[in-house]
């Protein structure tokens, strides 16, 4: 029961990040791949009917984690208090971003709304990527099984840690770079003109840098966590998780060489959801691995929930993640296809 | 500790009381925008096809603010609220993560297509979209609305060896009393918020003799609809919202009425100030007996007042709840005479040209809202000082390993943020009522 809970919350972080990466990454870009206006609005107009749909997987995740992993939500969430609320008003600007950029067709407004656009998807893709850099890491849960992170500490991932130290923040740069390049085949995907053909050029460059960064951050993996490597090749999802972050690269160089848009952003999805999959079976059971001994973590089995809560979950969950598939089906009928710029944003006057 | 407390109750009573300032006016409003596209799409009249395409771009900037502002509130628990998460989150987690499961998934893929995508997805298609938006948005509601009843009145649970709650009855939670009562009242009053807010924008255009024929359409529709949801807010929801707080939650009815003495025949308070170190009601005006009217359905009913009550179980801001409360009641009573007045005008086919009647309806829209949160701070102060009534206290459920400094950095944070969030948003809604729908053409 508890296995199966894991796995639907890990579901939804993947979901999560590999939908949002898309979001985050053509964002961050906007202003490389879009010169003109009608470029720039034409970045939105790829995101601007969907973002929502991405980002509602954190927050059906949130209230996931708190019917499936009560103790956990609480435990994280309080000790990563500041950071969090950072998320959330990162979160906000940039929704607020996409919602009014639209309203004013005036270069001023415009040019304001869309630098705080890439800023903070920039800013989010770091944050994203420091916080999924700290549940590899572990937390410094102490004896009395409470922890508070600092935004820093001496920037050793050993010890009394803060949430950046050069671990984490390696990790927030091969995210910065992974949804970036995510976005880029997203966009070459979407879009068609010169949008498209810029961001398949940046694609190509971004995926080099990606796999570089990925060596750098497996080898500091094995550094700071190596027991990790072990625990994903004895399990199933482990290997799965391996093979696709293997597999989604081939398909992403495939795709990109043979300008193939499509096999490009499954490639990328797959490769990210790949990270996912292998990094959640890598720590399981373990969801708050203690960074100053291993006696003070705690695994899965002590943060679920109890009682008959899990087993009731079990039977609406499914049902509602099938009536989810058939919203997103009715809505991706007509979103299928390019983004037509005369179709897919608000009529400003 | 005791600044963390201070602290996060502040923030929390200020992002929640914020956030909501949104989704009532969506709860409203996506019912009467689904009524204009039905109007549409069955008569093709495209001036129902323009007034739902003005209520949605005001309907789209409301739904974007109240997300943003609503994925704070979900946090919190964790954030500020560890203690009470730990404590309740077997019993209190099934709805927080059914509202995302199946509100959520329903508003956020249906929302873009709304408001961006009528010409993609064609008018069938965009009818269905925006019922979507309107079910989940009323879903969500009914799943909040649940969790909170089980902090007023907890339902369907048990409590294990090691002192938290265990998931008892699925049933007796979902289908607790207090949350299908509070359910009926407040949908009610988000209906009153979104018709007032029609009615207003009619009323100026009548005023300003511009776009006419929306005008009458959006007086006509806000009209009508205030006047329904005005009374069955009062009547019968609200009736058996003040029954309900008087049987189970005696104590808070008493400190709602400033009402400090035990006994029968009480009196129903219209206006005075309660001085709670004197224990009593400085200048009243009253109606004998009506109290207990009100509670319990006749008039020599016993009452019980606060002194009836050990003071560490009174609520611990007796002023405010009781003015929360009399704002409340009293801007509700005057919603009904008002929304009445304007209907009569409108049988009469006067309303119109009823220039100072248009004044104060295009005036009273902010007014809904005000009461909309009297009537939440009368339920979460009357709670207190519990934050699940009766077995768990508000001071029991604060994250500990959070410092009162790091609460008031975001508390300092999100009122800075909401500050400008407040005035882009009545900037741009300014300038979309501003603009109006477009004319149509008449060939």
């Amino acid at each position: 029961m508890v296995e199966i809970w894991y796995a639907i919350v890990s579901f939804m972080l993947l979901m999560f990040v590999v939908l949002e990466g898309f979001d985050i990454g053509a964002g961050m870009l906007q202003s490389v791949v879009g010169t003109t206006q009608a470029e720039k609005r034409t970045v939105i107009a790829a995101i601007g009917p969907l973002w929502s749909w991405h980002e509602v997987w954190l927050v059906a995740l949130g209230g996931t984690l708190m019917m499936a992993f009560p103790a956990f939500l609480a435990d994280w969430f309080a000790g990563f208090y500041l950071a969090l609320f950072l998320l959330l008003w990162t979160l906000i600007l940039r929704g607020v971003s996409i919602e009014v950029s639209g309203h004013i067709a005036d270069p001023m407004w415009r040019t304001a709304w869309h630098f705080c656009f890439v800023a903070s998807n920039v800013l989010l893709a770091i944050l994203i990527g420091a916080a999924l850099g700290n549940v590899v890491r572990g937390v410094p849960i102490g004896a009395d099984g409470k922890f508070a992170l600092s935004f820093f500490t001496n920037f050793s991932p050993r010890g009394n840690v803060g949430i950046l130290d050069w671990y984490t923040l390696s990790v927030a740069v091969f995210f910065l770079a992974t949804f970036a390049a995510h976005g880029a085949n997203g966009l070459a995907h979407r879009t068609d003109g010169p949008v498209h053909d810029r961001s398949l050029r940046l694609a190509r460059h971004l995926w080099r840098i990606v796999l570089a960064l990925l060596l750098v951050v497996t080898a500091e993996t094995c550094v700071v966590r190596g027991e990790l490597f072990a625990g994903m090749l004895h399990q199933p999802f482990g290997v799965l998780g391996l093979l696709s972050v293997a597999g989604g690269l081939v398909a992403v160089f495939a795709g990109l060489r043979g300008g193939r848009g499509s096999l490009a952003l499954v490639g990328s999805s797959v490769f990210i959801g790949g990270l996912m999959i292998a990094g959640a079976a890598g720590v399981f059971p373990i969801m708050l691995h203690s960074t100053l001994a291993p006696e003070f973590s705690k695994s899965a089995y002590q943060m679920a929930a109890a009682g008959h809560g899990l087993a009731i979950g079990l039977v609406w969950w499914p049902l509602a993640l099938i009536l989810a598939g058939g919203y997103f089906a009715f809505i991706y009928r007509h979103y299928k296809g390019k983004v037509k710029l005369s179709e897919d944003t608000q009529i400003p006057y | 500790m005791d600044d963390t407390i201070f602290w996060s109750r502040l923030q929390f009573a200020f992002t929640i009381s914020y956030h909501y300032l949104f989704p009532q006016l969506t709860m409203g409003l996506a019912w009467i925008i689904v009524y204009f596209k039905w109007r549409h799409l069955r008569s093709g009249d495209e001036r129902f096809g323009n007034a739902a395409r003005f209520w949605a771009k005001i309907f789209g900037l409301n739904f974007a603010v109240g997300v943003v502002t609503g994925i704070p509130m979900e946090f919190q628990f964790g954030t500020n609220w560890a203690g009470f998460s730990k404590f309740s989150g077997n019993v209190i987690g099934q709805t927080l993560a059914m509202e995302g499961m199946f509100a959520f998934f329903l508003e956020s893929a249906m929302i873009g297509a709304m408001v961006w995508g009528e010409k993609r997805l064609g008018p069938r298609s965009h009818f269905i979209a925006t019922v979507g938006v309107a079910l989940g948005s009323w879903i969500s509601g009914f799943f909040i609305l649940t969790t909170n009843a089980f902090m007023q009145h907890p339902a369907g649970y048990s409590v294990a060896a090691d002192g938290s709650l265990r998931l008892g009855s699925v049933s007796e939670f979902l289908l607790n009393p207090w949350g299908m009562v509070m359910f009926a009242h407040n949908q009610c009053a988000a209906l009153v918020t979104g018709s007032f807010v029609v009615a207003a924008v009619g009323a100026m255009y009548a005023l300003r003799g511009r776009h006419a024929e929306y005008a009458s359409i959006f007086l006509k529709t806000g009209t009508l609809v205030g006047l329904i949801c005005s009374f069955l807010v009062a009547f019968p929801t609200g009736d058996r919202q003040a029954k309900m707080v008087a049987r189970y939650q005696p104590v808070a009815l008493a400190g709602m009425e400033g009402h400090f003495h035990s006994g029968n025949y009480v009196e129903l308070n219209f206006i005075g100030q309660p001085n709670v170190k004197e224990r009593r009601l400085d200048n009243p005006i009253y109606m004998p007996g009506a109290l207990s009217m009100l509670a319990f359905g006749y008039r020599s009913a016993y009452v019980p007042g606060l002194d009836a009550f050990p003071e560490d179980q009174w609520p611990t801001n007796i002023d405010l709840l009781y003015y929360a409360f009399h704002v409340m009641a009293g801007l509700g009573t005057l919603f009904i005479l008002l929304m009445g007045l304007a209907n009569i005008q409108r049988w009469r086919g006067r309303l119109e040209r009823s220039r100072r009647l248009l004044w104060v309806l295009m005036l009273a829209f902010p007014f809904p809202f005000i009461a909309t949160t009297a009537g939440w701070m009368t339920a979460e102060l009357g709670r207190q000082p519990w934050l699940i009534f009766g077995i768990f206290r508000t001071n029991q459920g604060v994250s500990d390993v959070v410092s009162g400094g790091n609460v008031l950095f975001t508390l300092i944070g999100f009122t800075g943020l909401y500050f400008v969030l407040g005035v882009l948003y009545l900037f741009l809604i300014g300038r979309e009522i501003a603009h109006g729908p477009p004319e149509v053409s008449h060939g």
